[in-house]
């Protein structure tokens, strides 16, 4: 009987610390949702048709977000390129990719924040909260190359 | 008195459960599209017109290279960001799940022959990292492109620069039986409507007895 209780009484508590660590991952950064849910919305919206909605690409066509080396290690040319799209070939994960990348020119700092906040947190990437003083100081270099 | 109702009540829902039955264990049929005409002794059905395209290999594609074959076709174009690379993931699934079996090819027409050559064709096939043996991706005269879409396989295909991407078009599957008939309209860019394509395509080769 009092081996049950404290079974009980452990699973109860364990279950009480993992809730409060989840919900502080939510409230730890309200701006983190909010950038995450629009970024998903526009990453749907431009992104998608061809990255896939789970980030997997499609062959040599398309490259995948999902575990990507070159979003790891380009994240300013990956700021410039939804904007501007890209025509260089470049490689991912050892595959090369050399089809021209049309990109989005209506998009806005605050959008490119968004689309990289959720892209760089989803499909086993977690980066954290991308904020937009980053983009507009990455984004002047790759205005001054376009 | 009674025993007589009960009897017929009886009789009547074994009636109703046979029926039941064997509607069940009828096998399915796909239905055949387009119109039909009497030629006196038989029903003719609406078929795919002759064509003749360059699949991304130059090989001349034609009616003849499906003969004896079931295929999936569609349309598209390469530079197209839209539906296209939607419909591509999707024929791909159609593509892998009939992997087995080689009387099941598939035809992707491009809309943009302008654009889309031999040598892009090609690159794309091969970037997609499929056989050209298994899926023929052809261009040709565009009016030709046009027409077949338009006339044979009701599908629609129009240049318009006011779209996004310069054309109009639907991104519809088709899928054709071994004497040209459609029997069958997908949209591509649904997972749903794909997946009963892949069941559909089962059903049709059960009528060639495979």
């Amino acid at each position: 009987m009092d081996c049950k209780l404290i079974y009980f009484l452990t699973l109860l508590s364990l279950g009480f610390i993992v809730n409060m660590s989840l919900l502080r991952c939510d409230f730890r950064d309200p701006k983190f949702k909010i950038y995450y849910v629009e970024g998903q919305r526009l990453y749907n919206q431009y992104c998608s048709n061809c990255h896939s909605i789970t980030g997997n690409g499609l062959g040599q066509l398309y490259p995948p977000l999902i575990k990507s080396d070159y979003m790891a290690a380009n994240i300013n040319k990956v700021f410039c390129l939804m904007k501007y799209g890209i025509s260089d070939s470049i490689k991912v994960n050892g595959v090369v990719y050399n089809r021209t990348m049309f990109g989005v020119p209506s998009l806005t700092e605050l959008e490119i924040a968004e689309i990289a906040t959720y892209i760089y947190n989803s499909w086993g990437n977690e980066k954290g909260y991308v904020d937009v003083s980053t983009v507009s100081k990455a984004m002047k270099d790759c205005n001054a190359k376009n | 008195m009674y025993n007589q109702i009960r009897k017929i009540y009886n009789s009547l829902i074994l009636v109703a459960v046979l029926s039941q039955l064997s509607c069940e264990f009828k096998p399915k049929k796909l239905p055949i599209f387009g119109s039909r005409t009497f030629n006196g002794v038989d029903t003719v059905y609406h078929k795919i017109a002759p064509f003749q395209f360059l699949d991304q290999d130059s090989s001349i594609i034609t009616n003849d290279t499906f003969k004896d074959k079931i295929y999936v076709t569609d349309f598209f174009f390469t530079s197209c960001r839209t539906i296209c690379p939607i419909m591509k993931r999707e024929m791909l699934r159609v593509y892998e799940s009939t992997r087995k079996m080689p009387e099941v090819v598939i035809l992707s027409h491009t809309i943009d022959p302008e654009y889309d050559t031999v040598a892009l064709l090609h690159d794309f096939a091969q970037k997609l990292g499929v056989e050209s043996q298994k899926w023929h991706f052809v261009t040709g005269a565009k009016d030709s492109i046009y027409k077949i879409a338009q006339t044979s396989y009701f599908a629609t295909a129009i240049q318009d620069s006011s779209e996004p991407d310069g054309f109009i078009h639907s991104g519809l599957f088709l899928l054709i039986d071994k004497k040209g008939r459609i029997r069958g309209k997908y949209d591509g860019t649904k997972e749903a409507d794909v997946n009963q394509l892949i069941s559909d395509i089962k059903i049709l080769r059960l009528e060639d007895g495979l």
